[in-house]
């Protein structure tokens, strides 16, 4: 047909013109264009944020350079600030992970009946959503001055009060263990199922009791693992804010924070970007801690 | 050597002899303790929240007292607008992303997983750190309005998000999907809406769910800008009235339950729900 | 000196019946196959001997002992898995002297042992290596030199190369055999895989759904196939259907066909409908002239397929007594088309007869 009579034909609909396969460079680079959106979103939403904690960090309300900010957290009162941050992050991250790991191998263990584990595990993802307001509350109701469980250990004989305190290290951490159970429940299940039943089989058929296979086997092998959650547990603590601050608790970094943004510290407000930093240095850290940790086990798992 | 030995077969007999040793009294004791661990909380907060009450009054009195206060409703509604406004622009913006990441450059794929647990390295209270000038430049040009709260969620959200739309496209074979779309000759665009999105209802619902759930309850940032969201109201009243708090928290349980049924009843449904978005689209 | 026994053993999954009154007896020293389907039973069975599992009734005896009130890791057995039961975070050294770990051995007598087993696997050199630098054949050797170090009365073995290659497999099953005539050690076996079973056992235990459907040597299950399942799922057997004429002279007719079955447990009455067996290396062909008929004890046969096996092919016959399978040297099939006419011939001294 003639390019007349081409031009007037009726192309079915829904053809994009112009669809031709183009040269391959050409095709990358106009691809990348689709990202965009999501670029710009977190550009905006959490590069920068966190490019303004960097600087901020360094410089004074004037915008002048500084490294007092650096040199505030050092001094009163934020040393116990962070002492107490890291011991109740500590606390909760080896209750959370030694529980949580007994817990997790329980469910998975053969003799236990079958619907306990979707139970758990259905559990777990709720549990891990509660933390916050919601908790603390809770557990004013249970451990408070007039919680149920106090009450009735005082019917018994107990008194918890005074010197139990849900916003002491003891107290809090309990709480804290409410949303960090769940967590390592969910994230151990997977490594546990790693461990593969003919390992199992073998050390038994070799003559070996269960505590063996653990400490020879199991163990060794699940054991970076293991330490990655927990130092991810760690940063997870670490960053609790809501369920620190409806405790009540007061000499938190979280809540020294959250107080110099308010403007309620007489203090200088730079020094929340300074402890900011620090925040965020921390738990970069424990993350890359626990994927290097994490890909050593894997390694065995695969 | 050994003599023969003629045993008489009883059945079960076996099993009986091992039974006290084949029940794991070491797993069991722990699936107990840690129920009790997880379930005492509850209990006493039921139990907390139908306390305190006057011999007059209805044993739901708290309950009926929170119900009753307009500011419970106002905060339950603004942060239900909240969510569901996380909810869209989160979808908004992942899904069109995730798919295209998927489809066309599969090589940031890694840099998408690392991006998915920045979230995590900057948690809530240091974010809000972050975004501090640029919430008091906003304030100045503008009255601070819920969508910036509902941007922020997007923020908090997306990590879950990214990983349940992953998880997703992974399932169903999207080339070859995108493909016969082509061929049939679709354009991309309609391609996304009408052959790849009903076939992760199940992945964008779930998504979706956990964005709720985390804008629901969200209070670090929602407190330190001023908005009365749900959470922020329960915290207010909790600090006043213990036994209030303790209704709200109950009603916040149920909450979380529910979407977590939702959630439930979805994976189990998951294949039925988008064979009937199949059929519908059918029809 | 060590005997296995299984008696009367049976175990219910839900509604189906794993095992339904297994009965089998090992002789010291002796090399059993548990040969069948999957679902068979078998592994199930060997399991039940390990300790891993319990059955719902029945008893096993080693010795003469009942072993079932003792735990898996006290019977003294040496166990070789499928794949992946090497310890990965082990060295293949470690892995053959775990066993002999548990039994508090010293370090000495543990690395002098785990070398001569080592060795006689002949992977004396990867004693060093952990799992994942070896092969799957080469991973399996050390599981069974890791099985043998603690000198079990038994050894069990669980379809151990199913999954290797085709080549290793033939290799690795050879040097199975031998390990095990020169340790004399009592062995049970788990395959699917008949050729495996059929070269390196004493005798084979072929199952199905459960029940052990015959008991024999090799050469007794290949050539004396005692039930239509054995027939057909040991090699390849061309089936007759027929009537019998006379018990007394063991005449069967198959269609227009009566056949001569010398078969001495030949016990059916006059008027019954039998199952008559065949190989396709017991039947020969001869090809015929334009026109011409068959010799006297041949029927005509015309050719419908030919498959090139190799050494033979395997020709499909139609003929009055059905689509049979015969196979013939290769030369031979050369001269063999698509219908071509042939003179069949069966060896009847092969057939084999099981009621229908």
């Amino acid at each position: 047909m003639s390019v007349a009579e081409f031009a007037e034909t009726e192309l079915p609909p829904d053809v994009v013109v112009g669809d031709v396969p183009r040269k391959r460079s050409h095709t990358r680079r106009w691809a990348f264009l689709g990202m965009v959106p999501f670029a710009a979103f977190i550009t905006i939403f959490l590069l920068i944020p966190t490019g303004e904690i960097i600087v901020g960090a360094f410089r004074t309300v004037n915008g002048a350079f500084t490294l007092s900010n650096i040199r505030d957290i050092f001094q009163a009162p934020y040393p116990a600030a962070f002492e107490f941050s890291v011991e109740l992050s500590a606390l909760s991250a080896l209750i959370g992970g030694i529980f949580g790991f007994l817990l997790a191998n329980a469910i998975l263990h053969h003799g236990v009946p079958r619907w306990i584990r979707p139970a758990y595990i259905s559990f777990s993802g709720m549990a891990a959503n509660f933390a916050g307001v919601p908790l603390a509350f809770a557990y004013g109701a249970t451990l408070g001055s007039l919680g149920v469980v106090t009450v009735l250990l005082k019917h018994l004989g107990l008194n918890l009060y005074p010197t139990f305190s849900l916003q002491g290290l003891c107290g809090a951490a309990l709480v804290y263990a409410y949303f960090q159970f769940p967590l390592m429940i969910l994230l151990m299940v997977p490594v546990i199922e790693g461990l593969r039943t003919e390992w199992r089989e073998s050390a038994s058929n070799l003559g070996a009791s269960a505590f063996t296979f653990w400490r020879h086997i199991g163990l060794p092998i699940i054991t970076p693992s293991l330490l990655g959650l927990m130092v991810l547990l760690f940063g997870n603590a670490l960053s609790a804010y809501a369920t620190a601050e409806a405790l009540g608790i007061s000499n938190l970094v979280t809540i020294d924070i959250a107080e110099l943004v308010d403007g309620n510290m007489a203090l200088d407000p730079q020094d929340a970007y300074a402890l900011a930093l620090g925040m965020i240095v921390i738990i970069f850290v424990t993350i890359t801690i626990y994927s290097l940790l994490q890909r050593r086990t894997s390694r065995w798992l695969r | 050597m050994a003599q023969v030995t003629v045993s008489v077969d009883r059945p079960g007999s076996h099993r009986l002899r091992r039974a006290r040793s084949r029940v794991p009294v070491w797993h069991l004791l722990w699936v107990v303790l840690g129920a009790l661990f997880f379930l005492v909380p509850i209990y006493s907060v039921v139990q907390f929240s139908l306390q305190g009450i006057l011999p007059h009054q209805n044993e739901f009195h708290w309950y009926l007292t929170v119900f009753d206060d307009p500011n419970f409703r106002s905060a339950f509604w603004l942060s239900l607008q909240i969510s569901l406004e996380t909810v869209a622009a989160s979808l908004v913006l992942m899904v069109p992303t995730v798919f295209w990441v998927h489809l066309r450059l599969p090589g940031l794929r890694p840099v998408m997983d690392l991006v998915s647990v920045l979230p995590f390295v900057v948690p809530p209270i240091v974010l809000i750190v972050g975004l501090a000038p640029f919430i008091k430049s906003l304030s100045i040009w503008l009255f601070v309005r819920p969508e910036v709260l509902s941007l922020i969620y997007v923020v908090f959200a997306l990590p879950f998000m990214y990983r349940a739309l992953d998880a997703g496209l992974r399932a169903i074979d999207l080339r070859t999907l995108t493909e016969a779309a082509e061929s049939l000759g679709a354009s991309l665009p309609r391609t996304l809406f009408r052959v790849i999105i009903p076939n992760l209802r199940a992945a964008i619902i779930g998504g979706s769910l956990l964005a709720v759930a985390i804008s629901m309850g969200e209070f670090t940032v929602a407190s330190l800008m001023g908005f009365g969201t749900f959470a922020v109201y329960t915290f207010n009243i909790g600090m006043s009235t213990a036994y209030e708090g303790v209704a709200l928290t109950f009603i916040s349980f149920l909450l979380v339950w529910g979407i977590m049924l939702g959630l439930y009843l979805l994976g189990r449904g998951g294949a039925s729900a988008a064979g009937v978005a199949i059929t519908d689209e059918k029809k | 000196m060590t005997t296995v026994a299984l008696r009367g053993i049976s175990r219910r999954f839900g509604n189906v019946d794993a095992l339904d009154h297994l009965d089998l007896e090992v002789r010291d020293a002796e090399f059993v196959s548990l040969l069948g389907p999957s679902g068979c039973g078998k592994t199930t069975a060997l399991r039940i001997v390990a300790g891993f599992e319990w059955p719902d009734s029945g008893e096993v005896l080693v010795d003469g002992q009942d072993v079932l009130g003792k735990p898996a890791n006290k019977r003294n057995m040496g166990m070789v898995f499928q794949a992946y039961s090497l310890f990965p975070n082990m060295t293949a050294q470690q892995n053959v002297e775990f066993g002999l770990r548990v039994r508090k051995q010293s370090r000495e007598v543990r690395a002098k042992r785990a070398q001569e087993l080592l060795e006689l696997v002949g992977l004396a050199t990867a004693m060093s290596r952990y799992p994942r630098q070896l092969s799957g054949g080469q991973q399996q050797r050390v599981a069974l030199a890791r099985s043998l170090a603690i000198e079990p009365s038994v050894l069990l073995l669980d379809e151990p190369l199913s999954a290797l290659d085709a080549k290793v497999r033939v290799q690795l099953r050879e040097e199975v055999r031998r390990i095990q005539s020169e340790l004399g050690i009592t062995t049970l076996y788990v395959t699917h895989d008949q050729e495996e079973a059929l070269s390196i056992s004493d005798r084979v235990a072929v199952m199905s759904a459960g029940r052990v459907e015959q008991f024999g040597t090799p050469a007794e299950i290949y050539s004396g196939p005692r039930t239509a399942f054995v027939a057909n799922f040991v090699g390849t057997m061309n089936k007759l259907e027929g009537k019998v004429v006379s018990r007394a002279d063991r005449v069967v007719r198959c269609g227009p066909i009566l056949l001569n079955v010398p078969d001495p447990t030949f016990n059916h009455a006059a008027g019954e409908t039998v199952d008559l067996f065949l190989r396709p290396e017991d039947i020969t062909l001869e090809l015929l002239s334009n026109g011409e008929k068959p010799p006297s004890g041949m029927f005509e046969g015309r050719v419908t397929s030919l498959t090139f096996l190799g050494p033979v092919t395997r020709v499909g016959l139609a003929t009055d007594l059905g689509l049979l399978l015969a196979d013939v040297s290769s030369a031979v099939a050369l001269n063999l088309a698509a219908d071509t006419v042939v003179a069949v011939k069966l060896d009847s001294t092969s057939l084999r007869s099981i009621i229908a």
